[in-house]
């Protein structure tokens, strides 16, 4: 009975093992934004796509407000938020919180590469390691 | 001896009682929200069937979900992260204890100790339990429900413990009522538009702008036994501005276009949005969807 009981944890853990194991996990369309982040000491920001389209068309963003379609491809820094640009220019305590909040915005692992979540880059290269040309594919 | 076995029984009817009466405060103050409505897919108390998946995998592993929060939306200690161990326990126990008789919490997991016995008596929660969460767990490439649409503190890459990322909304919270599909986000963008269930700001300036929708069909031939592909300007026009695929991803002229799945894959083209945002590539037949 013993060694059937420790054979049911066994197999449990291998299954939490293999559900949990891979960080290739998170919400379709998830953006982490390491340009600078790690750098300055801060988590790597994350921007949900989801939350997001919910409430602005694609445009306000990538046409309005000059987003590249591209993870990392936006070099976005504090200086420029608080100006107004980027995700500055809703998250100024108006439209959306403000830029206090750093916990709200800053909240990936340290060390989370820039990436998509779930993108097709992503997965055909290794779970959870930054999409190669990621970087270096066209907007 | 009888007297002090009566007094031991009394005694232990007491700390029930009190743990009771904890798990109540407790369960009122922070778990009452969500599961006394049965609120984005919480299991509602004093609905059996609602537990009777969750119990089938034992007492502790339900508490290590309300400990630790999963993937389907509940957050770690219910949201409460001051709460102690014993206080989430206790919460959990009293809303176990608000189930009709059948199911008892801790005698799930004693039963199965004993194999004849776990047979007989264990056989019923599990069947209702696991099999469609599991039947494809050899696939790595079909993920099991219960990790689909992840709450922010389960989806590996946000920091559980960081106060901001308990403060996030989960996926599946703003996916109430959206209408589902069966890849990326797991909901149908284009159809939740077009029934008015979301209705996204289109301008950054004016609040009342609308989009500028092009009902406008292309159809692509495409090489091999695949449907063609009918590219809906309607649909994508309702979200996006001309500029943003026009010149850069797409040479607005037709025939000027070389697009193949091998670029969509590699981020250019349709895969600029299609794989990273947008339904991924795994759904062929949204887009090649004209049979030859």
């Amino acid at each position: 009975m013993q060694a059937r009981r420790l054979w049911c944890a066994a197999l449990a853990a291998a299954a939490l093992a293999l559900g949990s194991g891979s960080t290739a996990l998170a919400e379709y369309g998830d953006v982490v934004i390491n340009n600078h982040s790690d750098k300055a000491g801060m988590r790597p920001a994350v921007f949900p796509h989801w939350f997001h389209r919910i409430r602005f068309a694609c445009k306000v963003c990538h046409a309005d407000l000059g987003f590249a379609m591209r993870a990392g491809g936006n070099d976005i820094n504090m200086v420029r938020i608080i100006d107004g640009q980027f995700c500055g220019a809703c998250h100024n305590g108006e439209v959306a919180w403000s830029i206090e909040n750093c916990n709200l915005c800053h909240t990936a692992k340290p060390g989370t590469p820039t990436q998509v979540h779930e993108s097709t880059l992503q997965k055909l290269t290794a779970p959870g390691k930054p999409a190669a040309g990621a970087k270096g594919a066209k907007p | 001896m009888r007297r002090f076995a009566l007094a031991a029984a009394l005694g232990a009817a007491a700390l029930a009682a009190h743990a009771q009466d904890r798990g109540k405060a407790v369960y009122e103050k922070s778990c009452a929200l969500c599961h006394a409505a049965g609120l984005a897919g919480a299991p509602k108390t004093g609905v059996a069937a609602d537990w009777a998946p969750r119990l089938a995998r034992g007492a502790s592993a339900l508490q290590a979900s309300a400990l630790k929060g999963t993937p389907r939306g509940m957050p770690a200690r219910g949201g409460n992260l001051e709460l102690k161990d014993a206080e989430v326990g206790a919460a959990v126990g009293y809303m176990l204890a608000q189930l009709p008789a059948a199911p008892k919490p801790a005698a799930a997991p004693k039963k199965a100790a004993t194999p004849e016995a776990a047979a007989v008596a264990a056989s019923p929660p599990a069947v209702v339990a696991s099999p469609v969460a599991e039947v494809n767990a050899f696939n790595r490439l079909l993920r099991p429900p219960a990790l689909r649409n992840p709450a922010p503190a389960a989806d590996g890459i946000h920091d559980p413990a960081l106060d901001g990322t308990h403060a996030l909304q989960a996926p599946l919270q703003a996916y109430t009522g959206l209408p589902r599909a069966n890849a990326g986000n797991r909901v149908d963008w284009v159809k939740a538009l077009a029934e008015k269930r979301i209705s996204p700001r289109w301008d950054k300036a004016d609040a009342q702008a609308a989009s500028v929708v092009l009902d406008l069909n292309i159809v692509r031939e495409v090489k091999g036994s695949m449907p063609d592909v009918v590219y809906p300007h309607k649909q994508h026009t309702e979200w996006l501005d001309c500029s943003n695929c026009h010149p850069a991803l797409f040479i607005p002229q037709k025939g000027a276009n070389q697009i193949s799945m091998a670029a969509i894959l590699l981020g250019q083209s349709c895969g600029a949005c299609h794989g990273k945002v947008a339904f991924p590539v795994s759904e062929c037949r949204l887009c090649h969807s004209k049979n030859k």
